[in-house]
């Protein structure tokens, strides 16, 4: 329990450091850490399939993503962002208490039934695989319908008009 | 106790135990010191852990020199041959090179990460070692989830090669960061696929149970490995290709090409940081090695009936043996490819293909892994390939070479 | 000339089996590495500290000067004539004539430094030596941990035998001897044809002498 409550400082240290950093790079290597912090929350409490999940998808990808989208771009000047710090602290809390109220809410309302004490996941990932890819299939088509369409958007969006290829195959 | 410490399922001679002996060892003398249950677990699994790296590091070592030996007598030279008998002390010599050269750190690198970078590296590899069942009765750690533990570790590479590439402060890491992390990512996801035909055929990710899978022998001699079957062969030799390049190997060696990007991430790196990049990798190249002859070549199954006899973590290491030699033939013989080439090598040919033995790998699952399996996916699989072959060779394979001036 | 017609249209791309080349790129490497194990010629490595490869006889190096018989000092060819000092392009050749007390030349070096750092192996000095004297040599472990002193090569370490230079290069110094040989010889001949001529024309003097005495005495007698 200790231990936990350890990880979930550190996981919020990692994610106030990214948010608050302002060199891009260190951001985005805070913000990997906190994900890989989560994925180790998730393993600890026994969740191994989504720990590693969550391993692999956002600080395999997500994170290497954005790291790899740092190395190919310019970043901004950081004394121009120090100087917009505090209308970026306002917009921020103003976007993120209304979550956190309506989080708050929900905690408090599960608070007097006190903790879920669950040894194993209630389905199991076989049970869980089986029921996502057939009464929930519509969905899941949906999102990888919508993510094909922002991949190609994305792709449409990064091509300059009117030029092919701009390496040349082999003469 | 010495005899104790060796329970075995099997009898004394067949040697299975031995890899294990140091875990149960140390489980043994704890029990007996009167030590809590966790408390033994924990020494047992920390001596199993120490026997891995104590195993790969000596391979690494090994290898370092036989590397260089198999590539002087590919060019019809002796290789490294001073130190000690046949240059069999090479491997410390370089090892005290290494820990005595001064260490340098770049004025502009960011100090924390570029030190943070060779730590990170070898992490994933040593992890991922930790999970591969190298003998009947020895895997060190026994995961329901393996095969995803050893994937989803393998991300850290990345983080760490990146910071290695930005953290230098140099054009030379960053640009072989670039190259890494793309070429890593693109090869990540054949990989994966052609890893997931055998995760459907055994509906585990277990690599035991994968492994164990493997038993038996088709018409008395053939062995049932996933690679003596048509999904099994592209899914290997996809795995195999892109096993080269996620390691960094040649002919995939761009992010170090050392004639155009001096080292690539590791340029700024010097003395002992270096060596542990050279080792991560190695150690990277061992991890793989060991995936891909898990889920391919049967793992520590023996290859012929009858050879039962050898204890089963030598047939292991012997098929790792093989898989390496063959990395360090390939290394010697093709020259490396153009970072175009290898983007869409991956994307258009790798991919389809993986992608392929999945619906293979289906039909083969559900008509009865015989004879009507054969006829159905051979086709399947060899149609789109053919195809494919075709289509890289029209237009993308070099023309017939002609030299306007010397042929003349 | 048109940049376009030269160049030749590529030949089509002939059908072979794909990853046939490959397979034949490791047929080649395996190939060289199995018969690295048994094919001595293929193994063509010296071990060098312990063992040297034999240099040819057109391997040159920096130069050295060469004597005749056992001393150095009184055998030495050299005669300071100064025309490789002058003749070499980087002028790396010091010479000091010797001279006795007089002042007078004694036809052979005081100093003669050679500094092989400077030195590009031309061999000019060689080719323009009118006395057989300077060669090309073919010493090549010269590193040295003094970067002045070990590099610049006087006298005593430039000196070497006659026999030294048949053995490095023994046509050019079989040429070489037989061609001072028949100098020598002649030389010789002429010297002794010179001194046969002195002694002839002493003869004579001497005859003719006798002779003026005679006819003196018949004079005198007439």
């Amino acid at each position: 329990m200790i231990a936990l409550f350890l990880l979930t400082i550190l996981v919020l240290l990692a994610a106030l450091g990214a948010v608050w950093n302002a060199r891009p790079v260190h951001a985005a290597l805070l913000l990997a850490l906190a994900l890989a912090l989560h994925a180790v929350l998730y393993l600890m409490i026994g969740a191994h399939f989504i720990g590693l999940v969550q391993f692999m998808v956002y600080v395999g990808a997500v994170a290497v993503l954005i790291v790899f989208s740092l190395l190919i771009t310019r970043p901004r000047d950081e004394e121009e962002e120090i100087a917009r710090r505090p209308r970026t602290l306002g917009v921020g809390l103003l976007c993120t208490l209304p979550v956190l109220g309506v989080l708050l809410h929900a905690v408090s309302r599960f608070a007097d039934t006190g903790p879920v004490a669950t040894d194993a996941p209630a389905i199991s990932l076989e049970r869980l695989g089986t029921i996502l890819y057939t009464t929930h299939a519509p969905a899941v088509l949906a999102v990888a319908v919508l993510l094909t369409a922002v991949m190609i958007g994305a792709a449409l969006f990064a091509r300059e008009p009117g030029k092919k290829s701009s390496v040349s195959p082999d003469p | 106790m010495m005899l104790a410490a060796i329970q075995t399922d099997e009898s004394l001679w067949s040697l299975e135990w031995l890899p294990r002996l140091p875990q149960r060892l140390v489980e043994m003398l704890l029990h007996k010191l009167g030590a809590s249950e966790w408390f033994v677990d924990f020494g047992g699994l920390l001596a199993a852990a120490v026997t891995v790296v104590a195993v790969f590091l000596g391979a690494f070592a090994l290898l370092s020199l036989i590397e260089r030996k198999t590539l002087a007598r590919v060019q019809n030279r002796i290789g490294p041959n001073r130190a000690g008998w046949f240059g069999i002390l090479q491997p410390v010599a370089d090892g005290i090179k290494m820990l005595t050269k001064e260490d340098i750190v770049p004025a502009r690198a960011e100090k924390l990460l570029h030190l943070l970078a060779p730590i990170l590296i070898g992490l994933p590899a040593i992890l991922a070692l930790g999970v591969i069942p190298y003998g009947r009765e020895w895997t060190p750690v026994s995961l329901d989830l393996g095969l995803l533990f050893f994937f989803s570790i393998g991300a850290l590479t990345e983080v760490s090669v990146f910071m290695a590439g930005w953290a230098s402060g140099s054009k030379f890491p960053m640009l072989g960061a670039m190259r890494a992390i793309s070429q890593m990512v693109s090869y990540e996801l054949p990989l994966l696929l052609s890893a997931l035909g055998v995760v459907m055929v055994t509906g585990s990710l277990s690599l035991p149970e994968i492994v164990a899978r493997q038993e038996g022998y088709h018409l008395g001699f053939l062995p049932a490995w996933n690679l003596l079957t048509p999904w099994g062969l592209v899914g290997g030799l996809v795995f195999f290709i892109a096993a080269l390049a996620e390691s960094n190997r040649s002919p995939f060696d761009l992010p170090e090409g050392e004639s155009e990007i001096v080292a690539g991430h590791m340029t700024e790196y010097s003395g002992f940081k270096y060596a542990l990049f050279f080792m991560g990798e190695y150690l990277g190249l061992f991890a793989i090695s060991g995936l891909g002859i898990t889920l391919f070549l049967g793992g520590w199954q023996a290859p012929l009936p009858g050879l039962e006899f050898v204890p089963s973590w030598i047939w292991f290491f012997g098929k790792l043996a093989l898989v390496i030699f063959l990395f360090l033939w390939i290394r010697a013989t093709f020259p490396r490819l153009r970072i175009d080439q290898l983007m869409r090598f991956a994307w258009l040919c790798l991919i389809p293909m993986a992608l392929l033995t999945l619906p293979a790998a289906a039909i083969w699952h559900f008509t009865g892994r015989g004879f009507l399996s054969w006829v159905v996916t051979v086709p399947l699989l060899m149609i789109p390939w053919g195809i494919l072959t075709v289509i890289f060779n029209k237009r993308l394979a070099p023309a017939t070479r002609t030299y306007r001036f010397a042929d003349s | 000339m048109n940049q376009d017609k030269m160049e030749t249209p590529a030949a089509p791309a002939r059908w072979t089996w794909p990853g046939l080349g490959l397979l034949q790129g490791l047929a080649v490497s395996g190939k060289n590495f199995v018969q690295s194990f048994y094919k001595k010629e293929r193994m063509t490595t010296v071990q060098y500290p312990e063992e040297r490869a034999p240099i040819s006889p057109n391997f040159r190096n920096f130069p050295f000067l060469c004597y005749d018989g056992d001393d150095p000092k009184a055998g030495l060819r050299c005669t300071a004539c100064t025309i490789c000092e002058k003749e070499c392009p980087p002028q790396c050749i010091y010479i000091v004539l010797d001279r006795d007390e007089n002042g007078k030349s004694l036809k052979r070096p005081k100093v003669f430094d050679i500094d092989i750092s400077v030195c590009m192996n031309c061999g000019i000095c060689a080719e323009v030596c009118p006395f057989d004297s300077i060669y090309m040599d073919g010493e090549y472990e010269l590193s040295t941990d003094d970067r002045f002193g070990g590099l610049m090569l006087g006298l005593d370490r430039l000196s070497k035998s006659a026999d030294y230079h048949m053995k490095l290069r023994p046509e050019q110094a079989t040429e070489v001897m037989e061609r001072r040989k028949a100098e020598e010889e002649k030389k010789a001949a002429a010297a002794a044809a010179k001194a046969a001529k002195a002694k002839a024309d002493q003869e004579a003097k001497e005859k003719a002498a006798a002779e003026a005495g005679a006819s003196g005495e018949k004079g005198d007698e007439a």
